[in-house]
């Protein structure tokens, strides 16, 4: 090789860091009890003005899932003077996207648009969340829609895998049902189910508002404080939390779809709840695990082996225990050789060593990476949600790189060996059993054959 | 919006956008080769290549860009579309030198770091893609089969830019060698720059590193011409799906042609949101379709709409593409109304302002008119030309494009039992 001038032999070495901050967050409190959260971005002429109500499908009933989405998408189907195609040419007018929908810790009505159209989005937005019609026909119209779209899901081999893994990891809770519920339990929806659901959880002191982006705060909060201040305070709907079920030895749950060419894998087992104090601990250690490209996972799966086009693993954060889940597809042939290797990490990174340089990439990544996430005024938006839904210090957003800094080589081992428990994962393979079912019994654990639904299959 | 352009001595032409909203700077390097450039007997390669590109160079271990870029807290990414290839990376503002060090270490001196063994590797990869993507997701061969019966063998739209199984696996170390002494060439590409930096800096650090890298021979230049049908293309396929999907293709003007916005218009009033055109119609009133779609390509060569919908079930897929061609019918008839086109030109620009709002989504659509319309500040009146977009060009449009000889019809059809 030739010699190459000096700058190009060795990476070059950063300049000091800029300082970063993260905007400041105003918080206020209606007399109502409806708490106000914003956070100013001028530099783009966008703006996020989100409800949040901190009831989501964790709150739907074991034998009635679906109630918190089903709810939550009814409220554009007619609102205030609108009804529904009025509310999607207004939204269109306003150049605005909507988003009604629920995930498992709260229930949301969002709509992204330029910051001058503050007025009207909160004009809608009231409408949508303190006079919703529920009618009749455009129910039976979403009813139609929705079980049409569960149905249609079973064509997806990667859906399917993520809703039996929730199946067979959490069980009769919350969390092992579908949030967007069932054909069974959405056939079965009244006008008077969704009523109820609203009525018990839409209530401003178990609501949130936030407003990121392009606004004037002062301006704002005035609206707000008009448009809310009539909503009347309610008696707070008390939570059962759904309990996962007992941990039990490991065991693949091979779904068959004859058609397939990969195998859609899951394998992981419940996780750690949004408040644990393993939090950034875990944070750093699923950065190693599968969190990112350079991933023992990923090195080992796709650029090693070349077994799949990608590998990763990760927690759900939520109010309560969601799942910890490692997600790949991968050829049919290699089915059984992908799962080890699978498993092989997890002991890995249970049992081994870690390396100084796998500790700081994971860090420094952690640590670089967040003013990257929070560009729009939509991710701002996603980081005060965060913030009220799971109750963080007003200082968390700039406490958060210190935080993953203090994390130490220790404490990565620790929480891996506390949390991560290979000896008990669910795994479930969505494939061709004809071609998969025999080599996947190599592996030592208790093979169960099942067909889309979930069902167990004669053998 | 701050913009600089220039051109270094090899040819390399550079935007730069500086803006301090974050210590974030984008770096966004387009080269203009994509899946029309391959030759038959290699469709995918230039895909296949874009992965060798992540596997190493000259100074750069395998794996080892990415490991660079996520190790100081950088996102990163390459796609390649039938036109172009592009690799970005954001990254904390002060490391800006490392990610043009990246950058130019591959276009520079790729070549001594290639070996039969990453090739391998990256090839079973893009298979495993292409199973992923195409060949087990619900609907995944419908675009291949579109754009198989929508241009002519010889037209190099004709596949996709996954390629097909038996070209790559035809693909050998020498065909890397050559596509990269054709395309990858600095005379062959545009560097684009968006956000925290000093533009009299930032231009000397790509000097420094992209300077030195030797311009090759005039890449050749593209010439096929489509030759148009003289009806309508149609074919079905079955699939492992419960409900029946119809894809339209329309043969549109390429990107940067004026009609190209009147017929991205036309998508938002066809099927952008429940208030258009075919969702009112067909999901919402007539409850025939579960879902539909139409959107336009920014594609370079020659333009294509493709509109999607699917069957609700037990609804005959002639029932559904017979409603939707009444729509559109009475469209090209009763034209648009004011209303309609407000709605249009309203989520048109949001759509703008969210692209332009983040660095990364912003350098790269200043490189898609740097590269497609030769200067970057075609952006401008491009945007502009949307507010001024009237109802009756789009009618016209629409009534010169949505035409049965200028369109292909794919069904794709649930496979029967048994």
């Amino acid at each position: 090789m030739t010699a190459h001038a000096p700058h190009r032999e060795t990476a070059p070495s950063p300049e000091p860091p800029r300082p970063y901050r993260f905007p400041p967050i105003l918080r206020e409190e209606l007399p109502n009890g409806l708490r106000i959260l914003m956070a100013v971005r001028r530099e783009a002429p966008l703006m996020t003005v989100r409800l949040l109500v901190h009831s989501g499908a964790d709150h739907d009933p074991v034998d009635a899932p679906g109630i918190a989405v089903f709810t939550a998408e009814m409220l554009e189907e007619g609102a205030g003077e609108r009804g529904s195609m009025e509310i999607a040419e207004h939204v269109a007018e306003l150049g605005a996207s909507l988003y009604c929908g629920a995930d498992w810790d709260g229930s949301v009505v969002s709509l992204d648009t330029l910051g001058r159209q503050l007025d009207p989005a909160l004009g809608l937005a009231v409408d949508l969340v303190l006079r919703p019609a529920f009618p009749d026909h455009e129910l039976e119209r979403m009813r139609g829609e929705r079980l049409t779209a569960i149905r249609q899901q079973k064509d997806d081999p990667a859906i399917v895998a993520g809703h039996l893994f929730n199946r067979f990891v959490f069980g009769r809770t919350p969390y092992g049902n579908p949030s967007m519920g069932t054909e069974e339990s959405v056939s079965a929806f009244t006008r008077n189910d969704v009523a109820s659901f609203y009525a018990r959880h839409y209530a401003p002191n178990n609501t949130s508002i936030l407003v990121t982006g392009d606004v004037d705060p002062q301006r704002a909060q005035e609206r707000i404080a008009r448009a809310f201040g009539g909503w009347e305070r309610r008696d707070r709907a008390v939570h059962e939390p759904p309990r996962a079920g007992e941990r039990e030895p490991a065991r693949i749950f091979l779904v068959d779809r004859p058609s397939s060419v990969q195998s859609e894998i899951r394998i992981g087992h419940v996780g750690v709840p949004r408040s644990s104090e393993d939090y950034f601990p875990l944070l750093v250690m699923n950065s190693v695990l599968g969190g990112v490209f350079t991933s023992r996972l990923n090195l080992n799966l796709r650029e090693r082996h070349a077994y799949t086009y990608g590998v990763r693993s990760s927690f759900s954060f939520r109010r309560f225990a969601g799942p910890f889940v490692v997600s790949t597809a991968v050829r049919n042939e290699v089915t059984p050789e992908a799962i080890r290797e699978v498993l092989n990490e997890l002991r890995a990174i249970r049992e081994g060593e870690l390396t100084e340089q796998e500790l700081s990439v994971a860090k420094s990544y952690l640590e670089g990476v967040f003013p990257a996430t929070v560009q729009t005024a939509h991710d701002l938006a996603g980081r005060l949600q965060e913030m009220d839904l799971y109750g963080l210090p007003h200082d968390y957003f700039d406490q958060y790189r210190e935080r993953i800094a203090a994390v130490g080589a220790a404490e990565v081992r620790a929480v891996a060996q506390r949390v991560l428990d290979p000896d008990a994962v669910v795994i479930v393979v969505v494939g061709k059993a004809r071609d998969v079912h025999d080599p996947l019994r190599a592996l030592e654990h208790p093979v169960g054959l099942y067909d889309l639904e979930g069902n167990v299959l004669p053998r | 919006m701050q913009l600089e352009q220039f051109r270094l001595d090899n040819g390399l032409r550079v935007v730069l956008n500086e803006d301090h909203a974050a210590p974030l700077v984008a770096i966004n390097l387009w080269y203009h080769v994509g899946s029309k450039n391959e030759r038959p007997g290699r469709t995918g390669f230039a895909h296949l290549f874009e992965h060798m590109l992540f596997s190493g160079s000259e100074h750069v271990g395998n794996n080892e860009h990415f490991r660079w870029v996520q190790s100081v807290g950088g996102i990163l990414n390459g796609s390649t579309t039938f036109d172009r290839t592009n690799y970005y990376e954001t990254l904390p503002s002060h490391h800006l030198e490392l990610g043009l060090w990246l950058e130019s270490d591959r276009m520079g001196f790729f070549l001594p770091a290639i070996t039969q063994e990453k090739l391998d590797i990256q090839r079973d990869v893009v298979k495993e893609e292409r199973r992923l993507r195409y060949e087990n997701a619900p609907y995944g061969l419908a675009l291949e089969e579109l754009l198989r019966i929508s241009y002519a063998s010889e037209y190099p739209y004709h596949w996709p830019t996954i390629g097909s199984m038996d070209d790559l696996s035809a693909a050998t170390l020498e065909d890397v060698k050559e596509f990269f002494a054709t395309w990858y060439l600095p005379n062959n590409a545009v560097l684009a720059l968006s956000g925290d930096f000093e533009p009299r800096r930032a231009r000397a650090l790509i000097e420094k590193y992209f300077g030195e890298i030797p311009p090759g021979a005039e890449p050749p230049s593209f010439r096929a011409e489509r030759a148009p049908f003289r009806s309508e293309q149609r074919d079905s396929i079955t699939s492992p799906v419960q409900l029946p999907r119809v894809y339209r293709l329309y043969h549109l003007p390429p990107f940067g042609h004026p009609d190209w916005v009147a017929g991205d218009l036309l998508a938002y009033v066809l099927s952008v949101g429940r208030a258009s055109r075919l969702d009112r119609a067909l999901v919402y009133e007539k409850r025939i379709a579960q879902e539909v779609g139409s959107f336009v390509l920014q594609t370079e060569a020659t333009g294509m709409m493709i509109v999607i919908a699917t069957a609700r079930e037990r609804v005959d897929p002639a029932a559904l593409e017979e409603a939707m061609d009444a729509e559109i019918e009475r469209l090209v008839v009763d034209g648009i109304a004011e209303a309609e086109m407000v709605r249009a030109r309203n989520q048109a620009e949001t759509g703008y302002a969210h692209e332009l709002e983040s660095f990364g989504s912003r350098a790269d659509l200043l490189n898609t008119f740097a590269t497609f319309e030769g200067a970057a500040s075609a952006l401008d009146p491009f945007l502009s030309s949307y507010g001024r977009s009237r109802p009756d060009r789009v009618r016209a449009v629409a009534e010169a494009v949505l035409r049965p000889d200028n369109r292909s019809t794919l069904w794709v059809l649930p496979e029967t039992e048994g």
